[in-house]
């Protein structure tokens, strides 16, 4: 039982890293007001592209920084339709995310099905030998802990430095920012690009790492949980880690019962996160004052200095 | 007018002479991207082979990546009013879209592979995996140490349990000392993610052999090579993904049944019945054996196999008893066909359920 237990919350962590981290680059894009609805796209445009560099040159780290790479070209067009041409960010943002998945598919023809290898654990001296608390939290590849530093990171830069103050200004009212002699569409611009980086970073890694491998639609829906944690979270990083955590730990709960043999049926267990993230969602905004608290006033509406 | 005869004759005959000569367009449906192993890749080979065997007679036309919905429609669509005169459905899902389109275009004759329903123009046809299944379950109880093997399956349908229930009456006829063998459902054909930690779960769980049943991917065998686990595979060789690992493979051959129905539309006697292809019919058989797997045991399959292909043998064979306690087969008697294909029980020595159908 406690080996289950193990299994559960120590691969929580390695499948909440690609939700958690593309959620942080959508949750700043949001908060700086825009709407980006192609997480799925980057993080699938991210996958491909950190899978043939990992492919051909056997570096991870090179693969992770192409795929960052190449999400982020993404999502400067997306950028571009929006933030230039002042279209609707919702149809640009589907658009441009069907147009990564139609790229990654194309790209990756070559590669379908081909497997790599994955980065080694780290194993941190004394502790990881620990039982139960070992493999949990000292056990894990190097990513994992770099999301965690950046989700704190994440919650710093925008709760006490003058930058993150700047995007929040932006993200509740352009106008006034702009009358403050901020630069709205710049600032948006930067963190539409952060969000870009981010969801490549994510499907890098759920492609070199968690499942080193390359296969058509492998992203499976996760760049849209990803969007759906950042309103569970209501913006905030570190309930977004709560949240991604606890639906990583949710979906391996439902193979280890099934693995342990407990007469629980499979496809009930597949519905808790989302029942969970329903029932959540419909706690949290209940309280209308504590999303409103939160949640950007701007968000989704196009600003333009000269209008 | 009798020269007026032979000119009409020769006239018919001239306008008939380059629609014999006309190959045969054949449209063939992929559900999804072609890997380098899996159901589109052996879909592909099965057409590659009707190209190898009919040479210019045919004219294949392949489209991947249509899985089911609006596309498979329309690409079943066009390729009917394009002058194909035969269409192979490689989707489960296009099965009523496939039987829409045979109703309207009798003249059209469509394979479909693993549904159920025929029309006279509509035929089906599937590979006894659970041949495959069996041999490979044998495999397996000689391979294990632990006595405890784990299978991740996609869902509880009935091609899914009989080849889940073949791999371990294979398993339990090697290794009578086999502990209840465990099952993750993953409640889907395509999660290369979910597929892993199903795996890493049932290794967690002490399993030492796994079962890879119908992947989407190659993420469970490759998850086994990493944790030092034997791995079984249906569909096909999967050696590339696990070269140490990689224990036996139930590799399936649509070559076989593609070219039977070819060849009917070809002499214009398509039928539109329910073929059924196993070891027998070169469709099914082992594949990639590990070398850990001593001679003696080879032997064994092997012999097994052979035993398949003329008949002395048939893996549900009663005695066998479902895991609720119930007589599943009589002793003396065998499943046909039709009760292999609706099948709706685990055998015994399963430690899981059937998640509760309406």
């Amino acid at each position: 039982m406690s080996d289950a237990l193990v299994f559960v919350l120590a691969g929580a962590f390695a499948t909440a890293t690609p939700l958690f981290l593309a959620a942080l680059g959508e949750l700043i894009c949001e908060r700086s007001g825009v709407f980006n609805l192609s997480v799925e796209g980057m993080m699938s445009i991210g996958a491909v592209v950190a899978f043939i560099t990992v492919t051909h040159t056997g570096s991870h780290a090179l693969g992770m920084a192409a795929g960052m790479l190449a999400a982020t070209a993404l999502s400067t067009v997306f950028a571009l339709l929006t933030l230039r041409l002042l279209a609707n960010q919702v149809v640009s943002g589907l658009a441009v995310g069907l147009l990564g998945l139609g790229i990654s598919a194309m790209v990756g023809m070559p590669y379908e099905g081909a497997v790599t290898t994955p980065i080694q654990r780290l194993h941190v001296p004394i502790l990881a030998d620990v039982p139960i608390v070992g493999p949990i939290l000292f056990s894990q590849d190097a990513v994992v802990y770099m999301s965690v530093v950046l989700g704190a990171s994440a919650a710093w830069f925008l709760r006490r430095t003058r930058a993150g103050l700047t995007l929040r200004v932006v993200g509740e009212n352009p106008r006034s920012a702009h009358s403050l002699g901020l630069r709205p569409t710049r600032v948006r611009f930067l963190a539409v690009l952060f969000g870009g980086a981010m969801a490549g970073l994510a499907g890098a890694y759920a492609s070199t790492v968690l499942t080193p491998l390359w296969s058509q639609g492998m992203i499976a829906g996760r760049g849209w949980i990803a969007v759906a944690l950042v309103v569970f979270a209501t913006w905030r990083p570190t309930r977004l880690m709560v949240g991604a955590y606890f639906f990583g730990a949710v979906s391996l709960l439902d193979l280890a019962v099934q693995a342990i043999g407990l007469g629980i049926p499979s496809q009930l267990m597949a519905c808790v996160p989302y029942v969970s993230t329903i029932a959540i969602l419909a706690i949290v905004s209940s309280d209308i004052a504590r999303i409103r608290l939160n949640a950007p006033m701007s968000l989704g509406e196009s600003y333009s200095p000269a209008a | 007018m009798r020269s007026k005869l032979i000119l009409a004759a020769a006239a018919l005959h001239l306008a008939a002479a380059p629609a014999l000569s006309d190959p045969l367009k054949v449209g063939l449906l992929i559900p999804n991207a072609i890997a380098e192993v899996g159901w589109d890749h052996e879909i592909d080979r099965g057409g590659k082979a009707l190209v190898q065997t009919f040479g210019d007679k045919i004219q294949l036309n392949s489209v991947t990546g249509v899985l089911e919905g609006p596309d498979a429609t329309r690409v079943m669509n066009k390729m009917a009013a394009d002058g194909s005169r035969m269409v192979i459905l490689g989707g489960f899902g296009q099965m009523n879209d496939g039987l829409r389109l045979a109703r309207k275009d009798p003249k059209l004759s469509l394979l479909h592979l693993g549904g159920y329903m025929n029309e006279p123009n509509f035929a089906t046809l599937a590979i006894r995996h659970y041949e495959g299944s069996y041999l490979c379950g044998m495999a397996a109880g000689f391979a294990t140490k632990s006595k405890q093997l784990g299978i991740v399956a996609a869902f509880p349908l009935p091609e899914v349990l009989n080849i889940l229930n073949a791999w371990v009456l294979g398993a339990q006829s090697v290794n009578p000392e086999l502990k209840p063998v465990k099952v993750v459902w993953l409640n889907s054909w395509f999660d290369p993610t979910k597929e892993k930690s199903a795996a890493e779960s049932l290794v967690t769980q002490g399993s030492d052999v796994v079962y890879s049943l119908f992947p989407g991917t190659a993420s469970t065998v490759s998850t086994a090579e990493q944790l030092g686990v034997y791995v079984t595979v249906t569909m096909s060789d999967a050696s590339k993904f696990a070269p140490k690992k990689h224990l036996c493979a139930a590799q399936a051959d649509f070559a076989p049944g593609f070219v039977r129905k070819v060849q009917q539309v070809l002499d214009g006697k398509f039928q539109g019945d329910d073929t059924f292809l196993g070891v027998k019919d070169a469709s099914m058989a082992v594949a990639g054996l590990n070398k850990d797997l001593g001679e003696d045991h080879k032997k064994a399959i092997l012999a097994r196999q052979e035993e398949i292909r003329t008949g002395g043998f048939q893996p549900f064979q009663g005695p066998i008893m479902a895991n609720d306690g119930s007589q599943a087969v009589a002793a003396g008697a065998a499943l046909s066909d039709k009760e292999i294909k609706g099948m709706n029980f685990l055998v015994k020595g399963v430690d899981a359920k059937i998640p509760a159908r309406k």
